[in-house]
């Protein structure tokens, strides 16, 4: 070959690459710019990953929702063999080829903490995975910033999977000691500060009142506004957070109350109630969430000719609580706030928050309490005297919140401690048919299949030391330490 | 011979688990109507020709690999003739039989169309004295196809072989004659009832001793045509010399070095993966973080070497030949044979070089992380049981333990399992409760609180699936005593002593007998007192020890009372020497629930341990049961002594209500571990025999096509015989639903599911005609491609158990028993390939 030529052509090559280059970085300069101005980047989805990012790209694009699928069966063969830490490997690697896809983050956070911990028999170690469920979750909050089914998500596990577990307060005292602090982060809800709590509830409380916070500024998996100009070809659908949801709504408020009944039992294995201004705080923050949630305006279902047109009414189902208010609304309006009123048993909420705040409210938890303590404990002249006293305060300050009293929620509740109560008189021989507040209550406990986790354990370790576990005795061997050959 | 004995496992394997209590109630065993002496023959003769008979040992393996390598000969060899008989037009030139062949072409759709159609019921059974008709089509097809291969062959043959060809024909009917009669022969005796998995009361007919008859001929046959290309190989085998093989796989690393940079590229892209795990790889609980770096770690290797050989070797015999760089090799006094193993040891060379880079970087990496993480693990321990944080201190401890438990390479000595239920009751399996059975070792289940045990049983046992009515089989699984009994302690001799006095009573019993010959009788008394003057020396030095280590145990408790800490050390340390180390149980179990019981509170259960043969009993330790972590208990030593091999561990479930699950290797007793590094160096061989076997089929693909044909052909391999192997054996078997190829993609298109009769359509029916076409030829598949998951042996290091050698043979073997036909079918092509005439 002419070596002229071959100059040359090395020499086209040259520019041709530099033409391209040239014209790439202009075209990639406008597509920046047009990312940026539709907030479509990775940047403004979520957290953008290395790892993600090098295995989309090893895997050429194309091939990753296969590889996601190979894993996905692989994760499912995990699962059958009780290979956990594989499947936990296997699931985080889909989440580095598909990290938005949202379906993967909300169906393995809840496979690991709930479907992966009830394997586990030791407490210690259902909290373990728990936590890595939630953590898993969070990771996917951290890559979808903007997708408020996640941090929804997030929320119900600290809320429900830690809070309503049977072993509830062995895993809520797991958390209290958990020194991760990363893990036990919330923003407060009033100050948008990072606080660090050592509740379960409180953290539940802060993610869902983060939940809402998002749906109310309009966010999506995508920034607002956004979201309008794409067309999805397989869209992933926004399970938790319709504006107009009031269940996905009123969980902050169900958090904080929540919260406000644990601080007053041992609900934390080995650590003792709380009342006094501190309970009554609680109290009065649960009522203030409970408000919001009932002044929150909501437009009714149907709608209705007035003027020529087709209007919707504004409904704040608060008014539900308020008859001066009530009676003024019209016959639509009273009928959407009434039955979403009942739909949220909202009366019976915003009652007993009102009822719990009070001195009386605190003073007769504390009685109920102390009347437990004494009674676990064999204590039973003191425990009548606590139990007698404290249903007696009950009952007057019961009397000024007829919601909250016939409720069938307080009717369990109050029959519960009522019926310890009767059983504390059996132990004292008293079969006297004495009459005392509530007591037709305890025959509706009686058979009670779905008892409180909190209510069943909550004097678990009263008497023994919480860490220790005790252990059958174990039998003397009875071979000798060294034997005699045999004659 | 051992491998026959367990013939009869495979009436485990039909009746399933049986308990032995009920051995009674099963029928008797069929018999055999011959000689005794002729029965081993037999055996043989049946294992060596029935090819999907084996036994579960090396042997049977072996067999199998040569019955799996005769057949695939014989339809080489006779393909081959046919090719070649077309090729010179001594057949397919429309003679009259030519036409046979074309009817038998016509008549095998015809015959599985019918099939078909008879199975999903569009046509009525027909018969024709008592035979039905699809049975007489196919028959007559199988005639046409045998009348002209018989024809084809002779006359192709006689053109263009060898004399040792035509006495292969020849050797080839005498076999099938053989074979056949040698079936009718088996069925008639019985011997085919008592071998096969059919249940007690069916009778085997003459057919059925005819279709076995088949099976053993055509093995036969193999063999003979086996032997025929032994023959052609053999005289190249022993041509080949050392310095020729060294030149080409010296050329070979040259090539792989200068043409792709191979290694360098591989070497970089392992350093590089490494340097950034962090990112694919989150640390898990730190009782997993071994495990799941140690699996890591291989797997890269594992892909990095493998993905290297297949795309290296099947490039370079096709460039040389397409560039003409191989008529200078050829024209050489080189062989072929040389060509391809030349090339073959080139390329391991790299592979072996890279797999000791790869092994010493990755335990240098494990060590960094993993040994920081056990030492952090450790620290954070300390610090919450400083601070009186008691669970979390057991958590982390049992996580740090659990760790370096991986890290370690345990050598475990395993039992026979078996159970009791809540009765007392002997069983071969436990409760089931429902647990998924799929996965990969089931766990049976025992009752808290009642007589219902789970017993391991070691030494020689019988195996506790031995069919019902039959001779118990025996395993052998007996406790190494000397690994545990260190030479010159207590325990030692007084196994010695137990030994010496079994032996004296044995001999004593034998001398009782009546009718023993003389010579005998005073052979026995001459052993007998020469044990006793043993045994007598073994007492004395039995008590010195004794007297000695209770003299220091004495000294060290006085010791203690009078605080001397540094001399109960040292006399403590010194009675340790004279009394051999605890023996070691590890035990992982799992815990099922009915109740939740006491929130928080762990399911108990006890150990016990019996020596069969001395009757000394180790009652009892109680211990928590920690799902999914190891819980280790301590055995005396003296337990094992004069036990020789033999010992009984029963664990029994303490919480009532509730359930401990347990399979057979969830108990073992831990003799001392190993290196870790080793163990790894071990694991990572098993990557090189998977590197080895793909080199294999590498160049022998690079013999006859193009490279691009030759690598995707690799690739097939490697990718069928690494991820599809355990679903190409279901497909063998037809044991996947929804049908075959053409069945599953009409159910794909119309959105059938796999159990739904799908409606006999013409459509369907042809796609059914097709399979029953595809299948068989598509399952002998099985036998070409490479299990390469059995040469993976990363899971055993990761768990931190040693690799035995035994282990390692027999994956040697396996890899050569895939390597070698691979190399030598390359030669073959190589040598009638024109390559540089």
């Amino acid at each position: 070959m002419n070596p002229n030529t071959n100059q040359r052509k090395k020499i086209i090559y040259a520019l041709a690459i530099v033409i391209l280059f040239g014209g790439m970085f202009r075209y990639s300069a406008w597509l920046t710019k047009l990312k940026r101005d539709k907030d479509l980047g990775e940047a403004a989805i979520g957290q953008v990953d290395a790892g993600s990012f090098m295995m989309k790209l090893f895997l050429l694009g194309g091939f990753r929702g296969i590889v996601a699928d190979i894993l996905w069966l692989r994760a499912e063969e995990n699962k059958r063999d009780h290979d956990w830490d594989r499947l936990k490997t296997n699931v985080e690697l889909i989440t580095k080829l598909q990290p938005h896809f949202l379906s993967i983050w909300t169906f393995q956070g809840w496979n690991l903490a709930y479907n992966v911990s009830v394997e586990w028999d030791a407490p210690e170690d259902k909290y373990e995975w728990i936590k890595q469920g939630i953590k898993f979750v969070q990771e996917g909050v951290e890559k979808n910033r903007h997708s408020p089914d996640l941090v929804w998500d997030s929320a119900w596990f600290y809320y429900h999977k830690l809070g309503f577990a049977d072993e509830a307060i062995i895993l809520r005292r797991l958390f209290r000691d958990d020194e991760e602090y990363g893990f036990k982060t919330y923003l407060d809800p009033e100050t948008s500060q990072p606080v660090v709590g050592d509740d379960n509830f409180k953290l539940g409380y802060g993610w869902f009142s983060r939940a809402v916070g998002m749906v109310d500024r309009g966010e999506n998996r995508l920034l607002s506004g956004t979201s309008d100009e794409i067309q999805y070809v397989d869209a992933t659908p926004q399970k938790k957070g319709r504006p107009d949801d009031i269940a996905f709504r009123s969980m902050p408020a169900h958090g904080q109350t929540r919260y406000a009944a644990a601080v007053e039992k041992m609900s934390v294995y080995g650590v003792p109630a709380r009342f006094g201004e501190f309970a009554k705080n609680e109290w009065a923050g649960a009522l203030r969430e409970w408000v919001k949630l009932g002044s929150h305006p909501y437009m009714s279902h149907n709608e209705i000719p007035r003027n020529g047109k087709l209007e919707r009414d504004e409904i704040r189902i608060d008014d539900s609580t308020d008859p001066e208010r009530y009676n003024k609304l019209n016959d639509n309006q009273k009928y959407w706030t009434a039955r979403w009123a009942d739909q949220m048993n909202y009366r019976y909420w915003k009652d007993r928050c009102r009822a719990e705040m009070t001195d009386q409210g605190v003073k007769a938890r504390s009685l109920f309490y102390d009347g437990t303590v004494a009674y676990k404990t064999g204590d039973f002249v003191t425990a009548a005297a606590k139990f007698k006293e404290g249903l007696q305060v009950w009952k007057h300050l019961l009397d000024e919140f007829p919601a909250y009293r016939d409720d069938e929620l307080n009717k369990k509740d109050t029959g519960l401690i009522a019926s310890r109560y009767l059983r504390v008189l059996k132990q004292l021989g008293d079969n006297s048919a004495q009459d005392f507040p509530f007591k037709d209550l305890a025959a509706l406990v009686q058979n009670d299949k779905t008892p409180d986790p909190f209510d069943v354990l909550e004097m678990l370790g009263v008497v023994n030391d919480p860490t220790a576990q005790s252990a059958p005795a174990a039998r003397p061997s009875t071979a000798p330490a060294q034997p005699a050959a045999k004659k | 011979m051992s491998g026959l004995l367990t013939i009869p496992l495979l009436w485990a394997q039909a009746g399933g688990a049986t308990a032995p209590n009920a051995a009674a109630a099963a029928p008797a065993p069929p018999t055999l109507n011959i000689s005794p002496q002729w029965i081993p023959a037999l055996k043989w003769l049946y294992l060596s020709g029935d090819p999907t008979f084996t036994t579960p040992d090396l042997q049977g393996a072996v067999l199998t690999w040569l019955k799996a390598l005769s057949l695939l000969c014989l339809i080489g060899w006779i393909v081959s003739w046919l090719v070649i008989g077309i090729k010179e037009r001594v057949v397919g030139q429309g003679k009259w039989f030519d036409y046979i062949g074309v009817a038998a072409l016509v008549l095998t759709p015809i015959s599985m169309m019918l099939r078909v159609l008879e199975s999903v019921k569009r046509i009525p059974i027909f018969s024709i004295a008592g035979v039905r008709t699809t049975a007489i089509v196919f028959f007559l097809c199988v005639a046409c196809y045998i009348i002209w291969i018989e024809i084809a062959l002779a006359r192709s043959v006689r053109r263009s072989g060898k004399k040792l060809d035509g006495l292969v024909i020849i050797a080839l009917h005498v076999a099938l004659v053989f074979g056949l009669v040698m079936g009718i022969v088996l069925q008639r005796i019985g011997f085919l009832a008592l071998v096969l998995p059919i249940p007690p009361n069916f009778k085997l007919t003459w057919r059925e001793g005819l279709i076995y008859g088949v099976r053993l001929s055509g093995t036969f046959m193999g063999y003979f045509v086996f032997l025929r290309v032994l023959t052609i190989c053999l005289k190249e085998i022993v041509g080949v010399r050392a310095r020729r093989l060294y030149s080409i796989a010296r050329l070979s690393i040259y090539e792989a070095n200068r043409r792709m940079w191979a290694p360098w590229v591989v070497l970089t892209v392992f350093l590089l993966v490494l340097a950034f795990t962090h990112w694919f790889l989150q640390p898990p609980r730190a009782a997993e973080m071994g495990r799941l770096y140690v699996g890591t770690l291989t797997l890269l290797c594992s892909i990095l070497l493998t993905v290297m050989v297949t795309i290296l070797t099947p490039l370079s015999l096709p460039t040389d030949i397409q560039q003409q760089t191989i008529y200078t090799v050829v024209s050489k006094p080189t062989r072929r044979l040389e060509l391809i193993w030349g090339r073959m040891i080139g390329y391991m060379t790299l592979v072996t070089v890279l797999v000791v880079v790869f092994g010493g970087i990755s335990l240098a990496y494990l060590w960094r992380t993993v040994r920081t993480t056990i030492d952090n693990t450790y620290a954070a321990a300390e610090k919450a049981k400083k601070e009186n944080r008691l669970t979390e201190y057991k958590l982390l401890m049992e996580q740090a333990d659990q760790l370096s438990t991986r890290m370690s390479a345990r050598v475990p000595v395993k039992g026979s399992l078996s159970f009791l239920d809540s009765r007392g009751v002997p069983h071969a399996m436990g409760i089931d409760v429902g647990q998924d059975q799929s996965m990969k070792e089931p766990r049976s289940h025992i009752e808290g609180a009642t007589p219902s045990a789970a017993i391991w049983s070691f030494g020689i046992v019988p195996d506790p699936f031995t069919p019902p009515g039959r001779p118990p089989i025996p395993l052998d699984r007996r406790i190494p005593v000397s690994s545990f009994l260190h030479e010159g302690t207590v325990e030692s001799a007084l196994d010695k002593v137990y030994n010496l006095q079994a032996q004296i009573d044995a001999d004593k019993a034998t001398k009782n007998q009546p009718n023993l010959p003389a010579s005998r009788v005073s052979q026995l008394d001459a052993s007998i007192a020469r044990n006793e003057d043993e045994l007598k020396r073994a007492r004395a030095e039995y008590d010195t020890l004794l007297k000695k280590v209770d003299d220091l145990r004495t000294q060290a408790a006085k010791a203690q009372a009078e605080g001397n800490t540094a001399e109960v050390k040292r006399l403590r340390e010194e009675a340790a020497l004279h009394s051999s180390p605890d023996i070691l149980v590890e035990m992982s179990f799992n815990v099922y629930r009915t109740t939740k019981g006491r929130v928080g509170d762990p399911v108990f259960a006890e150990i016990t341990a019996r020596n069969p043969r001395t009757g000394r009993e180790y009652l009892g330790d109680v211990f928590a049961i920690k799902e999914y972590y190891t819980n280790r208990v301590k055995l005396p030593p003296w337990l094992l002594a004069g036990s020789n091999g033999a010992l009984r561990v029963e664990i029994r479930c303490m919480s009532p209500t509730q359930y401990l699950g347990m399979a057979e290797s969830d108990l073992y007793l831990l003799l001392p571990p190993g290196t870790f590094g080793w163990n790894y160096m071990k694991g990572l061989f098993g990557i090189w025999l998977q590197a080895m076997v793909l080199t294999a089929i590498g160049v022998c693909a690079g013999t006859f096509l193009s490279w691009p044909v030759a690598l995707l052909t690799t690739i097939f391999f490697f990718v069928a015989g690494q991820l599809a192997f355990a679903f190409l054996v279901d497909f063998s078997r037809q044991a996947i639903m929804g049908g075959g190829p053409f069945e599953s993609l009409i159910r794909l298109l119309t959105h059938d599911n796999q159990m739904s009769d799908i409606t006999p359509t013409a459509g369907v029916v042809l796609a059914k005609t097709l399979d029953s076409l595809v299948m068989p030829l598509m399952s002998m598949l099985v036998y070409v491609v490479p299990n390469f998951q059995a040469l993976d042996l990363s899971n055993m290091v990761a768990d931190g158990y040693m690799v035995s050698w035994q282990t390692l043979g027999v994956d040697s073997l396996l890899a050569l028993a895939y390597a070698l036909p691979f190399s030598l079918l390359g030669y073959l092509i190589l040598k009638n390939r024109e390559v540089a005439a």
